[in-house]
């Protein structure tokens, strides 16, 4: 029935079993209108584990991370994250984004509050944590991320690897147990991809599970765990990064790697 | 100044004929208004009826309750003004810091002198240093509010209605003491205008933002409210709200025609500022939403955290624009519903005995748009320096 499994991505890296996976996904299909986006995915990951996901543009790799915290509702097939299932039910959505932080391309930061405010509003407004709490939790990030001193600063003074830094900050302040990245270095400038990766490496070496759509791929060589090669819809091949960048297996892939590197 | 002219006004013939011509008819223009003004013009009509124009037939004695209303309302919004986050712009020195006042309030200033003299009483100059004082007061307790850490920390929903207490409470203890057939003038239109715009406001947020709901049924119904609502004709609305109010609620309690005034202006207007908000949400990226949602917000969360405090202070331009439409709509009021506002007050003093055939419509007419024209004026300028000092399209 399923196409798409070239290779198996439900299994984990490392010696993970089955019920150490935090995100499972099983036949899920989204479709836009007309278009299928995602064909019948199947796909886990476990915890502490680092998963990139590259792919060529419009292959379905964003929308399938966005399924994960349910900005785009799937079509079939089901979402298990840390034991709650995706469904319409409003307050499992809720829990589930409690649990998932997001890192957008396009940084998203809310620009009529301060960095601190940013990173504090979630923590407060969501998990009820008191006010001077909660600033010195974000203190704390904003130094984890090396910018403590724009803690007083609106989001539109900062350089953009600045402004990514404090989106990273801002999501791990509601202590996630799984970090999305949907192409976080994107919409950057050359010179400052560098300290977005940089923090974003630091928080794999710390054990953050994390699921990361990336096309740098001298870091996801570095940091992943598994790499995630996707295209059309499917996923088409699934590896470690040795596996994967030195002897794909695939046409697809083998095609992909040669454009880009 | 002679370089100034010739690049400016006389640069060629045909600049030279047009500034000439130009200049020769606003001279004109502002020759007879000048006239008119000071030679012609038969002001004793706008002094004897001064009043009337003000506060319609109200009873005298209770004349203290207005006035006392009246820098109630002053103290409240100086406090909220002065409360107001401090803006980016460098400190003033105190010189520079009178010109400012004198630009921002002056003509309020000039219009409150005109008065006093016009009514020819010292009480009128007493409630105008009253009004000083409450303005004052209510800028000390806002300041207070921004700079005190002990007041800080009162959450607005007591401090809002604390400030705003005195005045509500002297407004509704004015209506009890006296009846609402009582009231008239300008004290209408102002208060009219008032209370619609405090009602107006929240009614016009929810009609926002049920448009962009994401269920059907809300999104229709409003939908149908705003587009319903902006097709029909103020006017006839009002005219409506005379007759038609009674097919809703029993004709026992019938309201005044102040109340159905205020019901159609605050319907009216909620339906137009939920347009313009909209404009506003429209205008937050939809990443933002995303953000918030990635983050476990929820939806009214979404809402009152995030994209409407956004929302709201890009639109601030054109609320204060729909305020002050408002505010002027309030004279079709006196027409429509038959109230004794300030604009009826002009045409009918001309009936009098004393001023009954002699063409005095013209001051009196003036007289009441001069009222209206300053009000606006000085919304409108405040409004402008507000979104300055909000920084919208700077952050």
């Amino acid at each position: 029935m399923s196409e798409s499994v070239f290779t198996d991505a439900t299994k984990m890296s490392g010696d993970r079993k089955a019920e150490d996976a935090i995100v499972v996904m099983r036949g899920v299909v989204k479709k836009f209108k007309d278009f299928v986006a995602l064909k019948q995915i199947d796909f886990a990951v476990g915890r502490q584990e680092v998963v990139v996901v590259i792919g060529p543009s419009g292959s379905g790799k964003s929308t399938l991370i966005r399924c994960i915290n349910r900005l785009e509702e799937h079509d079939q097939g089901e979402i298990i994250v840390d034991g709650t299932e995706l469904t319409m039910d409003v307050k499992n959505i809720q829990e589930i984004r409690k649990e998932t932080g997001m890192v957008f391309q396009s940084f998203n930061l809310f620009p009529h509050l301060t960095v601190l405010d940013n990173i504090s509003l979630a923590p407060r407004q969501v998990r009820g944590m008191p006010k001077a709490e909660a600033e010195e939790l974000s203190r704390e990030l904003l130094e984890r991320v090396k910018i403590p001193e724009q803690a007083d600063k609106f989001p539109a003074q900062l350089s953009g690897g600045q402004q990514q830094r404090v989106a990273i900050a801002r999501s791990l302040a509601m202590k996630p147990k799984v970090m999305l990245f949907d192409e976080p270095t994107s919409a950057l400038d050359p010179e400052m991809i560098n300290e977005v990766l940089d923090s974003i490496k630091q928080l794999a070496s710390e054990g953050m599970t994390m699921v990361v759509v990336t096309h740098e791929m001298g870091f996801a060589r570095e940091v992943a765990d598994r790499v995630v090669f996707m295209a059309d819809g499917e996923i088409v091949e699934v590896g470690t990064p040795t596996e994967l960048f030195d002897s794909p297996k695939e046409p697809r892939t083998q095609k992909f790697l040669a454009q880009i590197l | 100044m002679i370089l100034w002219l010739r690049r400016n006004l006389f640069r060629s013939i045909w600049d030279s004929i047009t500034t000439i011509v130009f200049g020769g008819i606003a001279l004109w223009f502002i020759w007879i208004s000048i006239e008119f003004v000071f030679i012609t013009g038969r002001w004793e009509i706008v002094e004897v009826n001064l009043k009337l124009f003000l506060v319609g037939r109200f009873p005298e004695e209770l004349m203290w309750l207005i006035g006392a209303s009246m820098v109630a309302i002053a103290f409240w919004v100086a406090a909220v003004a002065g409360g107001s986050p401090l803006g980016t712009e460098p400190r003033l020195r105190l010189a520079e810091r009178i010109v400012d006042y004198v630009r921002r309030f002056g003509l309020i200033f000039a219009l409150a002198i005109l008065l006093v003299v016009l009514s020819n009483s010292l009480d009128s100059l007493l409630w105008v240093g009253l009004l000083g004082i409450g303005v004052f007061a209510g800028r000390v307790v806002g300041r207070m509010r921004r700079d005190n850490k002990i007041i800080q920390k009162l959450p607005g929903i007591i401090w809002q209605p604390m400030i705003a207490t005195p005045a509500i409470a002297l407004v509704i203890f004015t209506l009890l003491e006296s009846t609402l057939e009582l009231w008239g003038g300008f004290l209408i239109n102002f208060y009219m205008a008032l209370i619609s715009i405090i009602l107006c406001f929240p009614l016009g947020l929810l009609l926002a933002l049920g448009r962009r709901s994401s269920f059907p049924v809300i999104r229709f119904i409003c939908t149908a409210y705003i587009e319903l609502i902006r097709g029909a004709p103020l006017f006839v609305l009002l005219l409506l709200a005379g007759v038609a109010l009674e097919f809703f609620i029993p004709p026992t309690i019938s309201p005044d025609a102040v109340f159905r005034g205020i019901t159609v202006f605050t319907l009216f207007t909620a339906a137009y500022l939920a347009e313009i908000v909209r404009g506003g949400l429209q205008g937050i990226p939809s990443g933002q939403i995303e953000a918030g949602k990635a983050l476990g917000l929820s939806t009214v969360k979404i809402n009152s955290l995030i994209t409407l405090p956004q929302a709201l202070r890009s639109v601030i331009p054109a609320q204060i624009g729909q305020f002050i439409s408002l505010f002027k709509d309030t004279t079709l009021a006196g027409v429509a519903l038959n109230l004794f506002d300030v604009m009826t007050v002009g045409k009918v003093i001309t009936k009098q005995d004393d001023f009954l055939g002699q063409g005095l419509i013209y001051e009196s007419l003036i007289f009441v748009g001069l009222l209206f024209w300053v009000v606006s004026y000085v919304m409108s300028k405040e409004s402008q320096r507000l979104e300055k000092r909000l920084g919208v399209g700077i952050r």
